[in-house]
């Protein structure tokens, strides 16, 4: 029997950033577990194995632990990503706000999940390779944004359970994407090479409105026509169903309008679309709703610092309230975009505190 | 601790003897048997030897055998090749099977576009005789029925089935795979209509398989380009492949006596530890008659997937009902058909080879012991229900 806290659970989708997650940490001379989750059905998407996740990333991800010498199981984890990623993808499309799945599936599944069957395997500890690190000292673990800042992913994992945290290793945070693909060249591994993979796992085709028909019941108004509409009411035009759209999306309306107009807001109820020009995307606040803390959260009138999409800088702000309930932020300079159902991250420079998913922009009035 | 594999129904290593048999067929005679030259002439008289060999091992004629890549094609040309006979006689088509087939011949019996009756089973894997003569009152192109079942290793009572089919003028094929070398079988003393084996099962080289089609069974081909194998196996024949599967349907069915005698001795052994100390294990196919190699169990309250790990983890190289490695965990279709609800979804297949000893068996009687007491304790400390 190995020496207990040695063994790691690795979870290796098939792409070069965990297979190196997973040869750092067997060269670190941990017992390493290699592990690929299926998290939903691959026959029926007809597109066998595109992305990461897809039949294509098990055999890679078993080829890259033979290499390594290591294990590796498939874990079916399809009811659970289901019940706790797809349904709440295809609810918030329902009514009108633009999801992060990825943020859901590292909250529960990727982590929580893996660790519940990580612990019954012996493994002490769970691994995967994002672009971020964590620092274990006595009495806190702290996550922290990736060493190379075009990869980093410290986005995503603002909901992972705090209690865990102790238990995560990201051995991929302190290097850069080129090197990873450098250590994987070294080692041999047949990942070296492969494409990023952008769309959503469960979506390889990128088409999501297939999906959404599928899920939800016929007729269902996000997939209903309705009006694109100014702000003050007046129609310019018709689109097939609001769950099409996202806030600071471009919307081309063909004839008439000389400057060109952005979606500000989905209302829902009304099965409209409101669009309006440029300048009127920037909001100087916004509400989380129920806001998630690694560490204490942040108290009234803190500055802190807030990325509010993937890829975005994180921007200064100042928390105006802050309960279980709801977190208000105002930013320093108004944002632009800030769409409800994206992610709002708070850190304190590159640690994350915690975050929320957006509720609402703070909106200027129309002026007079 | 050397890891243990007791999983030799999912496949086997190729034995010496067969190796060396095999060895001049892949170098110096390696000649296309179709050939006029001598090259070709010796090719083919390895092949001819080779169908001699296996003939006779299993009570057929020489010309009675059909050399085909590996069980699965075995099944589907017997399946799809009498059906099709049928359909160009201007025959109605009909297949007749059981819920407790490989997959080769419940999917190969869909894809037949034929009617469809798929026999249930008791939980002694027995298929039910009224069920059965019902069937076969309605006449069918080919009754498919599993000699031994790879999953429990239940053995299908075939002389009785073959009696009834007879009577119907039903011809009878059997998926013999996990049969031959296990039990005895003799083409003769069971006159089924067609056989199907295959070679890495009983330490003969993989993709090495064969059809026994007793003469004036009619059987369409499935595939063209070629007259090899009477026209219903065109293609270049594997001599080397050919001759390492009779020599092991050979040696098998010599060694089979003893091969029964002793690994059922063991399996007793492992299944009287493993009952010992496993409260509420379940045994299945305890109802019927059970192939000397195969111990399948059912075991509350673990994880099916957890165990599956946690035994590869130890060492123990073991299957879940049937290989599968793509993530799937989900009931086989034939422990489905065979028990009753609420059985455990848990399920170890433990299958013994040639050389596995006592002490392989006592190892892995140990370290599935172990490993379902600490998952048993784990999941009622974590209050988890197991799925």
């Amino acid at each position: 029997m190995t020496e207990a806290g040695r063994r790691v659970l690795v979870a290796m989708s098939g792409g070069v950033d965990s297979s190196v997650a997973a040869a750092v940490l067997v060269e670190a001379g941990y017992e390493v577990v290699g592990v690929t989750m299926k998290t939903f059905c691959y026959s029926g998407t007809g597109d066998h194995g595109k992305t990461c996740c897809g039949l294509d990333g098990i055999v890679d991800a078993r080829r890259v632990a033979d290499r390594l010498g290591i294990p590796h199981y498939v874990f079916d984890v399809e009811e659970e990503f289901h019940r706790d990623v797809i349904t709440d993808f295809v609810h918030e499309y329902a009514v009108g706000r633009t999801p992060n799945p990825c943020v859901n599936c590292n909250s529960n599944t990727k982590f929580r999940d893996l660790l519940a069957r990580g612990t019954q395997l012996g493994c002490a500890r769970i691994a995967s390779g994002h672009y971020v690190r964590i620092q274990h000292t006595s009495g806190e673990s702290r996550l922290l944004r990736g060493v190379d800042r075009n990869k980093d992913q410290a986005y995503f994992l603002w909901g992972l359970p705090p209690e865990i945290l102790p238990r995560l290793l990201f051995p991929v945070g302190e290097l850069t994407k080129g090197q990873v693909r450098e250590r994987a060249r070294e080692l041999g591994l047949v990942t070296a090479e492969k494409p990023e993979s952008q769309e959503i796992c469960f979506v390889p085709t990128g088409n999501y409105r297939d999906l959404l028909e599928r899920s939800l019941r016929p007729r269902h108004p996000a997939l209903e026509p309705g009006r694109i509409v100014l702000e003050d009411g007046t129609s310019v035009g018709e689109h097939p169903g609001y769950a099409g759209f996202t806030v600071g999306q471009r919307k081309g309306l063909g004839g008439g309008y000389s400057e060109p107009l952005y979606v500000l807001e989905i209302r829902p109820a009304e099965r409209e679309v409101v669009v309006g020009p440029r300048e009127r995307l920037f909001s100087p606040g916004m509400v989380i709703g129920a806001p998630h803390w690694l560490t204490g959260a942040p108290t009234e009138g803190a500055a802190v610092e807030v990325q509010i999409r993937h890829r975005a800088p994180s921007v200064p702000g100042t928390v105006v309230r802050s309960t279980s309930e709801g977190l208000e932020l105002r930013f320093v300079e108004p944002q632009r975009a800030v769409t409800p159902g994206q992610s709002a991250v708070v850190f304190d420079g590159d640690r994350v505190l915690g975050g929320g998913r957006i509720d609402a922009p703070v909106r200027e009035e129309i002026p007079a | 601790m050397d890891p243990i594999y007791l999983d030799y129904a999912a496949t086997t290593p190729v034995r010496e003897e067969v190796r060396s048999a095999m060895d001049p067929y892949l170098g110096d005679v390696f000649g296309n048997p179709s050939s006029i030259h001598r090259w070709g002439r010796r090719a083919q008289a390895a092949l001819e030897e080779a169908r001699s060999t296996l003939a006779e091992a299993l009570g057929a004629r020489r010309r009675e055998i059909l050399f085909v890549r590996g069980g699965t094609e075995s099944d589907n040309l017997a399946i799809l090749g009498r059906v099709d006979a049928d359909r160009r006689a201007g025959r109605p088509t009909r297949v007749v099977t059981t819920a407790v087939e490989h997959k080769a011949v419940l999917d190969a019996a869909r894809a037949a576009e034929a009617d469809c009756t798929v026999l249930p089973v008791d939980p002694g894997g027995a298929v039910h005789e009224s069920a059965l003569e019902g069937a076969l009152a309605e006449g069918a192109s080919v009754l498919s029925a599993m000699w031994v079942n790879n999953e429990v290793g239940t053995v299908q009572p075939m002389e009785r089935i073959v009696t009834l089919a007879q009577e119907y003028g039903v011809p009878v094929h059997t998926d013999a795979v996990q049969a031959v070398g296990k039990i005895p079988v003799h083409v003769d003393r069971v006159p089924v209509a067609l056989l199907s084996l295959t070679g890495h099962k009983l330490y003969g080289p993989k993709s090495a398989g064969a059809l026994f089609v007793r003469e004036g069974v009619a059987l369409a081909a499935r595939l063209h380009g070629g007259s090899q194998e009477g026209g219903l196996r065109p293609g270049t024949q594997d001599v080397a492949g050919a001759v390492g599967l009779a020599t092991a349907v050979r040696l098998a069915v010599d060694e089979q006596g003893e091969f029964a005698r002793t690994r059922r001795a063991l399996r007793e052994e492992l299944e009287a530890r493993l009952r010992s100390g496993i409260p509420g294990l379940v045994v299945h196919g305890l109802e019927g008659v059970r192939a000397p190699h195969i111990l399948s169990i059912g075991i509350p309250r673990v994880d099916p997937e957890l165990l599956q790990v946690s035994l590869d983890m130890e060492g123990l190289a073991v299957s879940g009902g049937s290989a599968c490695s793509s993530g799937e965990t989900s009931m086989s279709h034939v422990l489905e058909a065979m028990l009753s609800d609420g059985t455990p979804p848990a399920v170890v297949r433990y299958s013994l080879g040639r050389t596995t000893s006592r002490d392989d068996v006592l190892r892995a009687a140990e370290v599935t012991l172990s490993v379902v007491a600490r998952l048993t304790s784990s999941a009622r400390m974590s209050g988890s229900d197991v799925r």
